[in-house]
């Protein structure tokens, strides 16, 4: 019998955002997300006072997975985040953080959250358009045709996660490889409709970033094949490896499929009626000149022996994730029954041969056109060796994303600061009609259009942990930090260099003004104007960044928009 | 004591009626119409944010299923019915992404892929296709090993036959409600055809809705035979829904309903669920736009020997039998006994038929003047009314006038006749008290029963007058698709008709009740309003009385319209519910949960 409990009232809570606990939290939340954005951003350590597995981390993928919200309305913020990382892997702080902003700069407003939101939807469309339009002066045309600006998006998603711990050479590497993989992934004959391959990233914890490395085709690990004999492969009249792929045990087991029963004669074995079948798929196997059997499952130590006595390689236990690249790198059709085996279901292999990295052993199989490919990655300890993979796993992601859309973000807070600046430009110039339509005064879209400014510039401010200022340019609109331990007062030129995406080197007076903690600052006169081309630009991934803009926006709205919180406790 | 629901149908037929604005038909075509009541229904439920975008969608999605033609009920129904087949939701993802794809989703991966071009031909199965060696019950005797092998490579081999099967006769899908073994999928992969396992009974059954087609049976001696059953689909493809694999298949339509899919995204799973159901209620309400509410008299009594003369004037011009239903759900139809006017006509139904009426004037003549349809100009005959029940006391009602109204404005009807026929009821309705039963009798005074009357002599005649009634208001209430712009007009409208009616009764309880019917009313805009700076109810109030008073148009500033008739029967339902309220006297606590006592038929409950 369960425990019977008396049920519990539901907790109601009226006007949540006004609750003091409420606000504390959000600050908090977005003072640890603000803390972790970008290269420079500070590390988190999340462990479990129980002991086990610990976790250290700059990611929002890694943070907001663990950490535990108490409140329901930071519980909407994080599942927000949460499923945007779960679409584009990138961006995550960078939506968190907007969105918290947001919140806060939104509240303090002494306007209706239904104005409120009416505006700032109109605010997103600005944006949205600008950044969708051809003369947005803060995105880049990526040109599959060179690497540069591809390997430019990797190193950004690399750098900006520090808890992987590599250094510049590492990163370099690191960087060539991702692109290397990827590229091994875009198949070379493209018809109409085209299916991107798969990397997989193959761990090896414990070794040295540098001895990374990325292969073609597929590497299975085979504990049980030792690297002291080399490889003999029967080959057929094509010079190709015939490959059979089994997805059916072939351990020898009678598996009962039928509802009913199955009643068995004595003195008949079935066990030994399917040993015979192996044998008989064994033989047909061998006469179709089949070199290498992989099963999805076990094969039965009797029909292994038989497949290498007739020097077949037999590896199984391959596991059922790496069915589906096998079965598409070789052309093979996974095989479901020992009772007739069909030839058209043989796939090819160009090679097959042995590798070991750090004490494993693999059987790598080599395809004939590789859109399959391994990434052996290597890094020091098992929470390093995590925190890379997320990276890579982002990068990969982006590099897919921007296939789709070739498009990229200034990175280094220049496109949030460059926004702000056209939003700025645009909101003074607003017609009568457009205002009616919000239905609001030219004063409330100000204060709104201003309250949603200094949040995207918030953005750009967390990309600085030091005590040094962030300045914005009248001009172009980008982002400027300048190092600590300077006075405020100095003249700005002698101390900036280069802007934050580095597009923009200082090489004339662009009119400086501090980014934090103004009113009624100044107002670039025209457009936010575009730059030319430059290398080794920080870049963002321009699908994740638009959709982190939109999510963030449409989060913060609908948190203002909460009048009641009603929880049950039961 | 009195109902508060009597003074609502007068009020409509009084004046109301006459501010009504046509939607449907011409107008729910017409995109914008469409947008205005979506748009309004979903500002209800939804953030100001999301609303228009959605009512966009939800008008996209109407416009995308009936290409052709305006939605009509039929098709509403199978949306809002489906609505959880037709719709699919994908989080972490702008709302702005959201969008109308042609075909159906289906919320899960192929088993088995092998990429089409062209149209294909598609199987419905239910069962497991691998032949099973025994069943439940059944036993399966081995009795050596070649005849086990020789079984098993007969149910691989029956597999093969069945997936060659499908491919010579081109089917390319199969779509299965149960999990299919290996066996089946590899075959599958062979033959070149793709499978979709574990498809819920919904789907099925919206799959056999929109295709027409009916579960295949594999087994029996049908194996040759040529597949019949089978839909066609213009394409079958994998589409990426976020991070998942869906299959995303344009089935081709049997039926009005062209199949699309509604892909919903919102920041977080919660915002989609919320926004699905609005567009589902949204689309449940359209479904209400294409219903009438129907004059009716109607009297209430539990004992037959208190049985007044009772009729309900129902005269739908076409699908009679569907509209009265719908016409009698607000009552509570236990314990309404509900007589129809009969007339001579055969294809009207009227299972409670109690009254006969004859109309003594000439047909013929009726019908020159309905066709007038500018100003319905109608006769009061003299009608006499009998209860064909044993002991019930006969009511006899010979109202003599004769009076003309053209639209909303009713001047020259006869009062005498109106407070003669009040009275009647209010006696009625006195002695039902007493008796402590609920008798409730409604009537529409003059300006109801000389419209009762020309629908009553209208049916001698034949279907096409029937027609002509319905044009010129004569008979229905509230028209199919009559809309009301939103913000209290519909609320306004019925508080000011109330109270007009109310001014016409010299007769205290019922103008007691009207005026506090009409004054709760209020409270709905005055909600509305409260958000809004000060005294802007007041202002609103102010200037739509007057211009009502003025017969002017209403003042209107909203783009928003709703469905008079949901709005009629929410205003219904209310004040049956208000009414049961009051009359409870005592509330018994007791500790067992009460039993729900189910209502058999008597041939179950012999």
């Amino acid at each position: 019998m369960s425990r019977l409990e008396a049920k519990k009232p539901p907790l109601f809570i009226s006007e949540p955002l006004n609750k003091d606990v409420v606000s504390q939290s959000l600050s908090l939340l977005s003072g640890i997300l603000k803390s972790c954005y970008g290269p420079a951003g500070r590390l988190k350590q999340l462990h479990n006072g129980v002991g086990g597995y610990v976790c250290t981390t700059s990611q929002s993928s890694a943070i907001l997975s663990r950490l535990s919200v108490s409140h329901p309305v930071l519980s909407v913020l994080t599942a927000s985040v949460q499923s945007h990382i779960s679409r584009f892997s990138d961006c995550g702080l960078f939506t968190a953080i907007l969105c918290c902003s947001l919140i806060e700069n939104f509240k303090s407003l002494n306007v209706a959250s239904c104005t409120v939101i009416k505006i700032s939807k109109h605010l997103l469309g600005l944006c949205m358009d600008y950044l969708k339009s051809e003369a947005c002066g803060c995105r880049v045309a990526v040109d599959f045709s060179s690497v540069e600006t591809l390997l430019c998006l990797v190193r950004s998603v690399l750098t900006s996660k520090p808890a992987c711990m590599l250094n510049k050479s590492e990163v370099d590497h690191l960087t060539t490889l991702i692109l290397k993989a990827f590229m091994f992934t875009v198949p070379c004959h493209v018809e109409t409709d085209a299916v991107l391959g798969k990397c997989i990233i193959v761990p090896v914890k414990g070794g040295r970033v540098a001895d990374s490395t990325v292969l073609p085709g597929l590497l299975i690990e085979t504990p049980e094949i030792k690297l002291t004999k080399p490889l003999t492969v029967k080959r057929t009249c094509s010079n190709m490896i015939k490959i059979a792929l089994f997805c059916v045990s072939m351990s020898g087991d009678c598996f009962n499929h039928e509802e009913g029963t199955v009643t068995v004669h004595h003195g008949i074995s079935l066990e030994m009626s399917e040993l015979d079948q192996l044998l008989n798929v064994g033989k047909q196997l061998v006469n179709d000149e089949v070199g290498l059997v992989v099963c999805q499952k076990v094969i039965h130590p009797f029909l292994k022996q038989y497949l290498k006595e007739n020097h077949v390689i037999a590896v199984d236990r391959a596991g059922l994730s790496l069915m589906e690249p096998l079965s598409q790198m070789t052309g093979s059709k996974p095989i479901a029954s020992i009772h007739l085996l069909s030839p058209s279901c043989y796939g090819n292999l160009k090679d097959v041969c042995l590798e070991s990295f750090a004490s494993k052993h693999f059987v790598h199989l080599i395809p004939k056109d590789a859109v399959i490919c391994s990434l052996i990655l290597c890094n020091r300890n098992e929470t390093a060796w995590d925190e890379l993979k997320r990276a890579c796993e982002t990068a990969e992601h982006v590099l897919q994303l921007t296939i789709k859309e070739p498009l990229a973000l200034l990175g280094g807070g220049c496109t949030e600061t460059h926004l702000a600046s056209y939003v700025r430009h645009k909101s003074g110039s607003l017609s009568t009609s457009s205002l009616n339509d919000i239905d609001c005064s030219r004063a409330q879209y100000q204060l709104v259009a201003d309250g949603f400014c200094r949040s995207l510039e918030s953005v750009a401010c967390s990309l600085n942990h030091d005590d040094g200022e962030i300045l914005t340019d009248m001009v172009y609109g980008h982002c400027w930090f300048v190092p600590s331990g300077f006075p405020s007062v100095s003249n700005w030129s002698d101390l900036v260099s280069k802007c934050g995406c580095r597009i923009n080197g200082n090489t004339e007076n662009l009119n400086w003004r501090l980014l934090q903690g103004q009113f009624g600052s100044p107002v670039i006169q025209g457009c936010p104007r575009a730059l030319g081309k430059a290398d080794f630009l920080t870049l963002d991934c321009f699908a994740a960044k638009c959709s982190g803009l939109q999510v963030a926006l449409e989060t913060a709205n609908l948190i203002l928009d909460l009048s009641y919180v009603i929880e049950d406790q039961n | 004591v009195t109902d508060p629901r009597r003074p609502c149908p007068l009020a409509v037929a009084h004046g109301l009626r006459g501010h009504l604005l046509p939607a449907v038909g011409g107008r729910l075509a017409e995109t914008a119409a469409l947008e205005a009541l979506l748009e309004a229904y979903l500002g209800g439920r939804l953030g100001p944010g999301e609303r228009r975008h959605l009512a966009r969608l939800g008008c996209e999605y109407c416009r995308r299923c009936a290409p052709a033609a305006a939605p009509c009920p039929s098709l509403l129904r199978l949306v809002g019915r489906r609505f959880a087949e037709l719709h699919a939701a994908v989080a972490g993802l702008p709302v702005a992404s959201s969008r109308v794809l042609p075909g159906i989703v289906l919320r899960r991966d192929f088993a088995a892929y092998c990429p089409v071009r062209g149209d294909l031909r598609a199987v419905l199965v239910t069962e497991p296709l691998r032949p099973a060696l025994s069943a439940p019950g059944v036993e399966f005797l081995v009795d050596s090993e070649g005849r086990y092998q020789a079984s098993q490579r007969w149910i691989a081999r029956r597999t093969e036959a069945l997936m060659k099967h499908f491919q010579s006769n081109d089917v390319k899908l199969l779509l299965s409600s149960v999990k299919q073994e290996e066996l089946v999928i590899y075959y599958a992969k062979l033959y070149g055809v793709s499978v979709v396992e574990c498809l819920s009974s919904e789907e099925v059954a919206l799959i056999c809705e929109i295709t027409g087609v009916s579960p295949y049976e594999p087994f029996g001696d049908n194996t040759h035979r040529e597949i019949t059953e089978s839909a066609v689909a213009t394409f079958c493809q994998p589409l990426l829904l976020g991070s998942k694999r869906c299959v995303h298949i344009g089935f081709t339509s049997v039926c009005a309903f062209q199949p699309h899919c509604l892909i919903l995204c919102g920041p977080v799973e919660g915002v989609n669920e919320q926004h699905a159901a609005a567009l589902q209620g949204a689309f449940t309400m359209l479904q209400q736009l294409f219903k009438t509410v129907y004059q009716r008299e109607e009297c209430k009594a539990d004992d037959e020997s208190q049985n007044e003369a009772s009729d309900v004037c129902c005269w739908p011009s076409s699908a009679t039998q569907k509209q009265l239903v719908i016409a009698n759900a607000a009552c509570n139809s236990s314990r309404v006994s509900e007589c129809q006017l009969k007339v001579p006509r055969g294809e009207t139904e009227t299972q409670l038929t109690d009254l006969d009426l004859q109309g003594s004037e000439n047909p013929a003549r009726v019908q020159t003047d309905l066709q007038k349809p500018s100003n319905a100009i109608s006769h009061i005959k003299e009608f006499s009314v009998a209860t064909d029940g044993d002991d019930s006391s006969i009511d006899v009602q010979k109202p003599h006038a004769k009076c003309e109204h053209g639209g909303d404005v009713h001047k020259n009807y006869e009062s005498d006749s109106l407070v003669y026929s009040q009275k009647n009821c209010s006696t009625a309705a006195l002695a039902a008290c007493n008796a402590d039963t609920d008798i409730a009798c409604e009537r529409l005074g003059v300006g109801k029963d000389l419209e009762k009357t020309s629908c009553n002599v209208v049916p001698f005649k034949h279907e096409k007058s029937c027609v002509s009634v319905a044009q010129n208001y004569s008979n229905c209430l509230i028209e199919v698709g009559s809309v009301l712009p939103v913000g209290g007009y519909f609320e306004i409208l019925l508080h000011y008709y109330i109270q007009y009616y109310a001014k016409q009764l010299q007769q205290s309880e019922v103008t007691v009740v009207a005026h506090v019917v009409a004054d709760a009313l209020l409270s709905i805009p005055k909600s509305l309003y409260r958000t809004r700076e000060q005294d802007s109810f007041t202002k609103f109030y102010l200037r739509a009385v007057n211009a009502l008073r003025r017969n002017q148009p209403l003042p209107v500033n909203e783009r928003g319209l709703e469905s008079v008739y949901c709005k009629y029967q929410l205003v219904i339902s209310v004040l049956h519910c208000v009414t049961e309220l009051l009359s409870i006297d005592l509330i018994i606590g007791i500790k067992r949960p009460l039993q729900k006592i189910e209502d058999y038929d008597s041939e179950d409950d012999f």
